[in-house]
């Protein structure tokens, strides 16, 4: 059974940050299941939480998202957890 | 100053000389602020020959390479080469322009969405939208290009921030970011010294990472130091010392037999700027499948990506490999692997008259002046000059490695010997590849450049037909190239005057003339279309189960 995990994800304010989270997301073999988008009061940045579930180890996609120019902070939670929270 | 303006004056901030491109509507206010500019342009006569010219000038060099291109089918036409700088960790820096952004998003004349498009085959791309962010984004675009692992950045500019008016202030320049280095990594390197001198048959498996770190120095050292046995990625090619007696060569789906042998016997295998690429590995799961492994990278993505380490560290090889040299006691181990390489050392007494392409190629090798830069294609013939061609240096062994792109050849060597014009620019390609970006000779004719042009010809796409051949029952579905132009006439067309030879006693001569004309030259070798690459990992063996040749 593949494990779902939510990515909260802090990136440069540009539209684009979010086509390729998605990009990078799908062509390393993750299901985007849920996606949330916030705009930071400062017009700093944005911040995207991502759910995504694959057979893959999540390592593979957090690796990848996290060396993207535009993504600034990355924070894994597992969804069960994060609803026992 | 014009935005345009300030694009050429910090490329000459950014130390750049040469540039290569194409104009067309959406960057002519670049091009006109280059005329006349201590900026050289080289024209190519097809974006992706531009695109090319710029990773060999960056792989000959180390510096960053640059194209330029107009919007919609410039910039279209330079994803390929992008795409293939990528996947090779190639610094580039491409210029596209763009339509106005009053017009953006229309369906203008040659609009498209650039940006968009050049995600998945760029380390990132920027579209500006003031001209007042120009500077700082070009700055931060070649600090990118260089810095971590290397790789393409892409700067998209519209039209109307080229002509808009902006200060002439410059940025300061930052330097790039520098590594973490050894003291970062105590546990990890105690951890790794304990496991190379607990191992008993340690194998250095070294990628293009090494040389793009500047630690050639070190890593032989290292392997001096610990009498370690090393095998090499196509792209380090000439990162071991060629004298190294346990240097097996490379490894892989067309690696020699001993390095192959050795790495599936090895029981620590020392990754070193390398990513365990599936040409490499052959059967994943079955790769050196008795090691531990110790991964040294730049980048933590490739960490545990396709292979789990025992240890990782994501560093500065050359403060690592320093302090994991150690003197080791394993003289079986070492005596094991000199005898592989001797027992399976290449032969080149091939009979009968016709030329044999890797007794050539080793001729041609031998022939060449210290530091000749050698370009090749995709192919039968690239394998052929992994195999039996010798590389003083990385960066003098230019092929594409990951992306494989048929037509790289060319527009390589002429970035390579546009970046080192004191040095030998040597191309090797095949008859398939060479009609690819054939129109760069017309880059060669109008800049007199004195690239050395060897075409060997079968008549095939030869690759695809070893493959329909050996898997797919003899079927040789449009891989054959009997229709090849005369080439050494169509060399001709271009002032390149050329020669062309099918038999042994034609070679020597045919060498000296080429090597020794002043100005470019191509020769012209017809080779047995029936001749294939061996060894060869078949898909989904182990590398240990390489098909040999076997008598016709």
């Amino acid at each position: 059974m593949m494990t779902p995990h939510t990515l909260t994800i802090r990136t440069r304010n540009d539209a684009v940050a979010v086509e390729r989270l998605l990009q990078v997301t799908r062509y390393r073999g993750f299901q985007l299941v849920g996606m949330q988008l916030h705009g930071q009061a400062d017009q700093q940045g944005m911040v995207i939480e991502l759910q995504v579930q694959s057979e893959r180890p999540l390592s593979l996609l957090t690796g990848q998202l996290a060396k993207l120019y535009d993504v600034l902070q990355l924070d894994v939670h597992e969804v069960q957890a994060q609803l026992r929270a | 100053m014009t935005g345009a303006e300030l694009v050429i004056q910090l490329l000459a901030q950014h130390g750049v000389h040469s540039v290569f491109g194409y104009p067309g509507g959406a960057i002519m206010p670049i091009y006109d602020a280059l005329y006349q500019s201590p900026v050289k342009h080289y024209l190519c006569r097809h974006e992706q020959g531009a695109g090319f010219a710029a990773i060999g000038y960056a792989r000959a060099s180390g510096n960053t390479g640059v194209c330029f291109a107009t919007s919609g089918p410039g910039a279209t036409n330079l994803v390929t080469a992008l795409a293939d700088a990528l996947l090779d960790s190639v610094p580039v820096v491409a210029i596209t322009g763009q339509v106005s952004q009053a017009v953006a998003g229309t369906d203008a004349f040659q609009e498209v969405d650039v940006l968009g498009m050049s995600l998945t085959v760029t380390k990132h791309s920027f579209y500006v939208r003031r001209v007042e962010d120009l500077a700082a984004t070009l700055h931060e675009a070649f600090l990118l290009a260089q810095s971590g692992r290397p790789g393409p950045v892409l700067v998209d500019i519209p039209k109307d921030v080229q002509l808009a008016q902006v200060s002439a202030h410059l940025p300061q320049l930052a330097e790039v970011a520098t590594p973490a280095g050894a003291a970062a990594f105590p546990a990890e390197l105690a951890e790794a010294v304990a496991l190379l001198q607990q191992s008993k048959k340690p194998l250095a498996y070294i990628g293009g990472g090494a040389h793009m770190a500047g630690a050639l120095p070190e890593l032989n050292q290292f392997l001096r130091a610990t009498g370690m046995p090393s095998v090499t990625t196509l792209k380090a090619m000439g990162s071991v010392d060629k004298y190294n007696p346990l240097y097996l060569g490379m490894l892989g789906m067309h690696g020699t037999q001993a390095a192959n042998l050795a790495v599936q016997q090895c029981d620590l295998l020392v990754c070193l700027g390398a990513r365990f690429d599936d040409r490499v590995t052959g059967h994943l799961a079955r790769f050196a499948p008795h090691a531990k492994v110790i991964h040294l990278d730049i980048d933590p993505a490739e960490i545990n990506k396709l292979r789990a380490a025992t240890v990782a560290m994501c560093g500065d090889l050359k403060q690592l490999l320093p302090a994991m040299t150690v003197q080791l006691d394993n003289p079986a181990w070492r005596n094991e692997c000199a005898e592989l390489k001797h027992q399976f050392g290449w032969r080149y007494d091939h009979p009968g008259d016709r030329i044999y392409a890797p007794a050539f190629l080793r001729q041609v090798s031998d022939a060449l002046p210290a530091n000749t830069i050698v370009s090749c294609d995709v192919g039968q013939h690239q394998m052929w000059v992994a195999q039996h061609m010798q590389f003083g240096s990385p960066r003098n062994h230019l092929s594409s490695g990951g992306l494989g792109t048929m037509g790289f050849g060319l527009p390589a060597a002429i970035g390579a010997k546009v970046s080192r014009p004191d040095d030998m620019s040597v191309l090797v390609t095949g008859d398939g590849s060479f009609m690819m970006n054939v129109q760069e000779l017309a880059t060669i004719k109008r800049f007199r450049l004195p690239v050395k042009i060897i075409v060997l010809d079968n008549q095939r796409l030869g690759m695809v037909k070893q493959w329909q051949q050996l898997f797919f029952s003899g079927r040789y579905s449009e891989t054959n190239l009997e229709d090849n132009p005369d080439f050494v006439s169509l060399a001709a067309a271009f002032a390149i005057p050329g020669h062309s030879i099918s038999r042994k006693d034609e070679m020597a001569d045919a060498i000296e003339s080429m090597l020794n004309w002043p100005g470019p030259y191509l020769l012209h070798v017809r080779i047995n279309e029936l001749d294939n690459v061996w060894p060869l990992v078949p898909p989904g063996a182990a590398n240990q189960e390489m098909l040999m040749e076997t008598a016709p």
